[in-house]
């Protein structure tokens, strides 16, 4: 059952994604690999298209991997089933507030989780980089790179470089 | 001050709409809504509820939501905010995805993708960088960096169970090796 699998694969990234939109993309890299409900190239546009949409990121990648699934139907239980974990863990906290952020344990496991979703997202780069980029593109990475180091940006401009860079690209036939 | 489903509803749909591009603008835009116009809360009663965000799992922007959400009222103040911040998101990638499906074979939208998934690489690293400077404080931290990274690109453990071992990993540290200041150090930040 499809619709059932979907739930479970998107509560569990719901639940242990911490740091935010791009947290999550380690565990849909996970699914893309494992599962073979879309590619892993499909993925790199839905982040993109992400990025550039209305919304948190997490979001929009959640209703977009569930929607490339299995329709509609197929979003709308991608995107609750990630919020879920949230809206329970979220309120049981706000009763007890004080316990939580004061509670040792928490804390060691916030100081040690940090590092490891880095960690995560920090492979998800490299593979992206190994397996997605031929010549041109480590030319056009290295010159966002480049105006990345000297000056912050929007996400959007990035992206908005990269897609005029990859159009000029595609009519010179280097992007393959 | 009216706080009903809706104008909660109302209000978070407004920020969902306005976020754009990451999450790095919630902050400022929560602050414009929730703080400035409708002064639900405060704003140090935001910037904690930004710092609790990050310490549960799953999306921050939705995390804010429903922690001001339920201060505001309780479960149904949840469920409005909650649904406000996620029902943009929803439906422009909706809308999105249906019509990608009529041009996403064409050589020059295929071009785009192109240069666009190298531009995601830099986003992905840019994330990387930012979560870095957050989370590697000492020599700990930095070895679970390196664990985690070597365990998910050469032996393909799944992210789940990386994240459970580096929460045991932590209480165990913490348990035999546990410095005062850094509850005071954390609490402060």
């Amino acid at each position: 059952m499809i619709y059932l699998n979907l739930f479970i694969q998107f509560f569990h990234i719901g639940l242990f994604s911490f740091g935010g939109g791009y947290a999550t993309l380690p565990f849909l890299y996970h699914i893309a690999e494992n599962q073979q409900w879309y590619t892993v190239k499909q993925l790199t546009d839905m982040i993109a298209i992400s990025s550039i949409t209305p919304g948190p990121v997490g979001v929009n990648v959640a209703t977009f991997a569930g929607f490339m699934t299995s329709g509609i139907l197929g979003s709308l239980v991608a995107t609750t089933s990630v919020i879920l974990p949230s809206y329970i863990l979220v309120i049981i906290i706000s009763k007890f507030l004080e316990q939580f952020e004061t509670n040792k344990n928490v804390r060691a496991a916030i100081y040690a989780l940090k590092p490891a979703g880095c960690g995560l997202l920090a492979a998800v780069a490299v593979d992206m980089f190994v397996n997605n980029v031929n010549l041109p593109g480590m030319i056009l990475l290295a010159i966002l790179f480049f105006i990345s180091v000297k000056q912050k940006h929007d996400p959007l401009f990035y992206l908005a470089v990269s897609a005029i860079v990859g159009l000029f690209a595609g009519f010179l036939h280097l992007t393959v | 001050m009216d706080k009903s489903f809706y104008t909660i509803f109302k209000t978070f749909f407004k920020v969902g709409t306005l976020l754009l591009g990451g999450g790095y603008v919630i902050l400022p835009l929560l602050q414009a809504e929730l703080v400035d116009k409708k002064g639900w809360i405060d704003s140090d009663g935001l910037c904690e509820y930004y710092a609790l965000g990050q310490s549960v799992p799953g999306i921050i922007a939705a995390n804010m939501s429903i922690f001001v959400g339920y201060k505001l009222r309780g479960q149904v103040g949840a469920l409005a905010a909650v649904l406000g911040i996620v029902t943009p998101a929803f439906l422009a990638i909706i809308l999105v995805a249906t019509m990608l499906e009529e041009i996403v074979h064409l050589s020059f939208i295929q071009s785009i993708f192109w240069g666009v998934g190298i531009g995601v690489i830099l986003l992905v690293y840019l994330a990387t960088k930012e979560m870095w400077n957050k989370s590697i404080v000492d020599k700990f931290t930095c070895i679970v960096f390196f664990a985690a990274f070597i365990l998910s690109t050469c032996f393909h453990v799944s992210p789940a169970l990386i994240i459970v071992l580096s929460i045991l990993a932590g209480i165990l540290y913490k348990k035999y090796n546990f410095d005062e200041n850094f509850v005071k150090k954390e609490c402060e930040k």
